[in-house]
């Protein structure tokens, strides 16, 4: 059990004129042995904080700290791994050429199992884990379903004995027979282990099920964090409130039209002040008095339950 | 094992076995030749200088008197290995360059993406007379010449095919995992890209075996007494008129040695899965039953089919993803195909709009769009049908537009295309079918390219491209699935908007059952290539009675689900298209399944309101006509107590 913690992480790609900050100051907590579920859209940044945390892209500014130690460059504390990840994809996240046992067995470190047989053992207690027999260890990816190779995918994270998964939407490209497996798997397996989880989707009924806090990204921004159910039961950011109507199939009933037709900004342009503004039901396009949002970015306001809007019900102003 | 199983189906086809035993052959001949013959090549007989061909030496005899067929085929083993070596130099040096950017990382990797880039700028040609200059004339030098010269595109290649698999997760998954860039590279990297690396490679070594020859006739390559192919030929080539022969033989062999080469490599290539690029129509034409006398169809039917199949031909026979399907749509319904990967409502879709290509067929009992049958309807009266009645959605909006156009002309297309309109008059209705769909600005976003636009945009746009004509029935096959929540409601929301502006029909096709429920007025489940149920969407909740269908429904958490439960989950795996069951396809996953179940397939059955469904035990849900609340709460009831049933099954059932 460990929190993972980002201190004001920013990520960017590229140089130049063509340069994307694809996520900006973002301050959030992952408590230990709990679940932060991350929503929002494609382009929102979710994946890229993501990657950062376990290495796979450097952070442009900013900390990642596990318990309080930083993580270095390559994901790494004390020389071990404490993050592991697993993938939207299961056909392109397990090498078409390698056994599923050898696939696992890579990411074994090299003092949780020495020797052949004792690396055998390990790999099949795994794969019990995810409810898989050991057999199953010399197939190859293309041999399995979907499913099953997500299974597979889940038990080379654990593999790694990590302390913090993070998982990026994970059943988005399983078929909904499946998902359900899947979810329930993921559940059962964080509570048994205590693992402390980043759990990232789009998709707001998945999160709800999953997870124990809620973080809503908007623009590489975190616009709202809190408990999931005060979250998704009072949510006090508009964006927060648009996804939650989509999910529900109620969107853009009673929204006034500028609203309904703004289109979803370019993160290469992000608009200045705060970045909702140019599609906010509540903001200076419905009240042409709001200038403020035009102007002045939201900070996070709130104890356990942050909001980053001027005009939040409970918030500041 | 496949690729195991794809490199033998290559030597199985005729162009495969004839390569690779013309392959084997010269091989042999390199290897075998200078053991029998070699002797011989080099018996002088002063008495027999400068022969033309005769019984004794069928390629005649040069200056010293020496067998010239016999020093033909020893010379293969020279040709041969020296071709190889310089292949195996090109490789080497390509893989090294190519891979250099991996494991250099971002800054000298592109440095040396860049030197590469230039080198392919140069002719090969070019590149291998400067190198047999600098080198030196000689084996060695020619050697070092053509391998070097033969770098810069194998690096190029591997660059290109590296850096590919190098961005898919299983690669970042390994580097999470801790292991080190060097073993990334041998272990992930190098084993997926080996395939077409090997053809490359095989490919090469022709062109390195003529390349060779060139320069050993030049006088740069194999230098006296050592002797080639591409020598034997120079010499040959000073006495042709005396001795054609001596030069044709050398030449033959040149071309022969090549071919096999490059033979092998292309067989190779083809069998290994380079898709080629098939015609667009179908072979639906050439439908199995003719359209026999059946009763007409109501005139406010849009679209009917009956009966429709469509097969691919597969390893073991043909597979048939779509098998027996029958639906009607009427003017200005929305109705909704929902089913899972693989259930083939995709491919119901695409086989209506005659978009199933080769090798794929199309059949059917009948398949009627407008009143005309598109299985007999001649080309000229499909497109017309098809182009300006009929408008199809694809999924990803990122493909369905031509990247290098501007989206304005690419709507006017259609209009100048189908409609005969003028120039001017096509980019007006453009302008105005983009403001139908809601692109703000429509005149200047007309004029910008697809990358200019979003995803939810694009497909916006795209429906817009549907509408250019005066469509009845728009076909969206997922339409929202890559699109981010709040943009997929704006496109259902347009799609249900036009309906009730336009009197459009829809069919809607999607694996997420809430939005089929949302949108349509009646909603058709898939499983396994056949529809099990059919009825009207509103009471998808309360009277669906297919255990898959109900399974579904609960299978989806939404916003109301009790967070301290197990998911119910639909046990094992979605059926094979490849390998139907005999019964209901379901029935291995269906908790209501019996033995009758296993043994004999449903029939889709109809009731009095035109609801279908295909069970066996259809009647363990009420049917719904009768005694409404009533139903529903029975309904609930079962609905619940098959939930716990499912849930019980538990996932080992997939594993």
């Amino acid at each position: 059990m460990s929190e993972l913690t980002f201190e004001n992480v920013s990520v960017r790609y590229g140089t130049g004129r063509r340069a994307l900050t694809a996520v900006e100051g973002v301050d959030l907590t992952v408590p230990a042995g709990s679940v932060v579920g991350l929503v929002g859209e494609s382009g929102s940044g979710k994946s890229s904080l993501a990657r950062a945390a376990v290495g796979l892209h450097p952070v442009s500014a900013g900390r990642i700290l596990l318990d309080g130690r930083p993580l270095r460059r390559d994901g790494r504390v004390d020389g071990r791994r404490p993050l592991q990840m697993v993938f939207q994809d299961p056909y392109s996240s397990l090498d078409p050429r390698m056994t599923i046992g050898a696939s696992i067995a890579e990411a074994l470190p090299r003092e949780v199992a020495r020797g052949s047989a004792a690396r055998r053992d390990e790999v099949a207690r795994l794969l019990a884990l995810v409810d898989l027999g050991a057999e199953r260890a010399a197939s190859y990816p293309g041999q399995l379903s979907g499913g099953q190779r997500q299974r597979v995918a889940l038990a080379r994270a654990l593999a790694g004995r990590p302390e913090v998964v993070i998982a990026d939407e994970i059943t988005s490209a399983l078929d909904v027979s499946i998902q359900g497996t899947v979810l329930n798997l993921v559940r059962d397996l964080q509570r048994r282990l205590r693992l402390s989880m980043l759990f990232i989707s789009h998709d707001l009924a998945v999160v709800r099920y999953v997870a124990d806090h809620v973080a809503v990204m908007y623009l590489g921004r975190i616009v709202e964090f809190g408990p999931a159910e005060q979250v998704l039961g009072e949510p006090r950011h508009p964006y927060t409130r648009e996804l939650l109507a989509a999910a529900g199939r109620t969107a853009g009933a009673g929204l006034p039209a500028a609203v309904a037709d703004a289109e979803p900004a370019d993160p290469h342009h992000p608009p200045p002040g705060c970045r909702f503004h140019p599609r906010c039901p509540v903001g200076p396009l419905v009240h042409a008095d709001r200038t403020v949002c035009r102007e002045r970015e939201p900070a996070p306001t709130g104890d356990r339950h942050r909001t980053a809007c001027h005009f939040a019900p409970g918030g500041a102003m | 094992m496949t690729w195991r199983a794809r490199w033998l189906g290559v030597l199985r086809t005729p162009v495969g076995a004839s390569a690779a035993a013309l392959l084997g052959a010269v091989l042999l001949l390199a290897v075998l030749a200078p053991v029998l013959w070699g002797a011989r090549a080099e018996a002088m007989d002063t008495a027999q200088i400068l022969r033309p061909a005769s019984g004794a030496h069928w390629a005649g005899t040069d200056g010293l008197g020496r067998d010239i067929f016999a020093r033909v085929l020893v010379a293969t083993g020279t040709s041969v290995r020296l071709a190889l070596a310089a292949t195996a130099l090109a490789v080497a040096a390509g893989l090294v360059l190519g891979t250099a950017p991996l494991l250099l990382g971002v800054r000298l990797g592109r440095l040396v993406t860049a030197v590469v880039h230039i080198a392919v700028a140069f002719p090969g040609i070019l590149l291998a007379l400067s190198f047999a200059v600098v080198f030196g004339a000689g084996a060695r030098g020619a050697v070092l010449a053509i391998g070097f010269a033969g770098a810069p595109s194998f690096a190029r290649l591997t660059q290109t095919l590296t850096a590919a698999v190098a961005n898919r997760d299983f690669v970042a998954a390994a580097r999470i995992a801790g292991v080190g860039r060097v073993r990334v590279l041998l272990r992930h990297v190098l084993p997926n890209v080996g395939e077409p690396l090997v053809v490359n490679a095989t490919i090469g070594a022709g062109g390195a075996l003529l390349a060779f020859a060139g320069l050993s006739f030049l006088g740069l390559g194999v230098q006296p007494p050592g002797y080639d192919w591409g020598r034997l030929l120079g010499e040959g080539l000073n006495g042709i008129y005396l001795n054609p022969a001596a030069a044709l033989i050398p030449g033959a062999a040149v071309v022969v040695a090549g071919l096999a080469f490059n033979m092998f490599g292309e067989a190779v290539a083809k069998g290994l899965g380079v898709p080629t690029g098939g015609t667009f129509r179908s072979l639906g034409r050439r439908a199995e039953p003719a359209p026999a006398a059946v009763a007409p169809a109501p005139s406010d039917v849009l679209l009917n089919v009956e009966e429709l199949r469509v097969s691919f031909p597969g390893k073991d026979g043909p597979v048939t993803p779509v098998r027996g399907v029958s639906l009607t749509v009427r003017r200005g319904e929305t109705v909704g195909i929902v089913g899972e990967s693989g259930s083939g409502k995709s491919l119901t879709a695409l086989a209506i709009a005659q978009l199933i290509e080769q090798p794929g067929r199309v059949g059917a009992r009948r398949l009627d769009f407008l009143g005309a049958d598109l299985l007999t309807a001649g080309p000229r009266t499909l497109r017309r049908l098809l182009g300006t009645s009929l408008a199809m959605v694809f999924q990803d909006p990122a493909t369905s537009f031509n990247p290098t156009r501007r989206i304005g002309t690419q709507l006017a297309e259609v209009a100048r295309e189908h409609l005969g309109a003028g120039r001017r008059a096509a980019h007006e209705r453009a302008v105005d079918r983009l403001q139908a769909v809601h692109i703000p600005a429509a005149r200047r976003r007309a004029r910008q390219f697809p990358h200019e636009f979003s995803g939810g945009m694009r497909q916006r746009a795209m429906i817009g491209m549907g509408l250019m004509g005066s469509p009845q029935l728009i076909i969206a096959d997922e339409p929202t699935t890559a699109l981010d929540v709040t943009v997929q409601q704006r496109v259902l929301r347009l799609l249900a908007e036009l309906r009730a502006a336009e009197g459009v029909a829809i069919l809607l096709i999607s694996h997420d059952i809430g939005v089929i429920e949302q949108v349509c007025d009646r909603v058709l489940v898939m499983y396994a290539g056949r529809i099990v149920e059919d009825l009207p969407a509103a009471e998808l909740r309360s009277a669906a009675r297919h255990p898959y269908t109900r399974a579904l429904l609960a299978a989806v958490p939404d916003l109301a689900t009790d967070r301290d439960r197990p998911l119910p989950v639909i046990p094992g795996r979605p059926a094979d298209p490849a390998a139907p069951p005999p019964g209901c396809a379901f029935a291995p996953r269906c908790p209501l399944a019996d033995d009758h179940c296993l043994t004999e397939d449903p029939a889709l059955v109809s009731d009095d309101a035109g609801r279908r469904v295909a069970c066996w035990h259809a009647d363990r849900y009420s049917p719904p006509s009768a005694f409404a609340l009533h139903t529903n709460t029975h309904g609930a009831y079962l609905c619940a107590e098959q939930s716990e049933a499912v849930v019980t099954a538990g996932p080992e059932h997939e594993a």
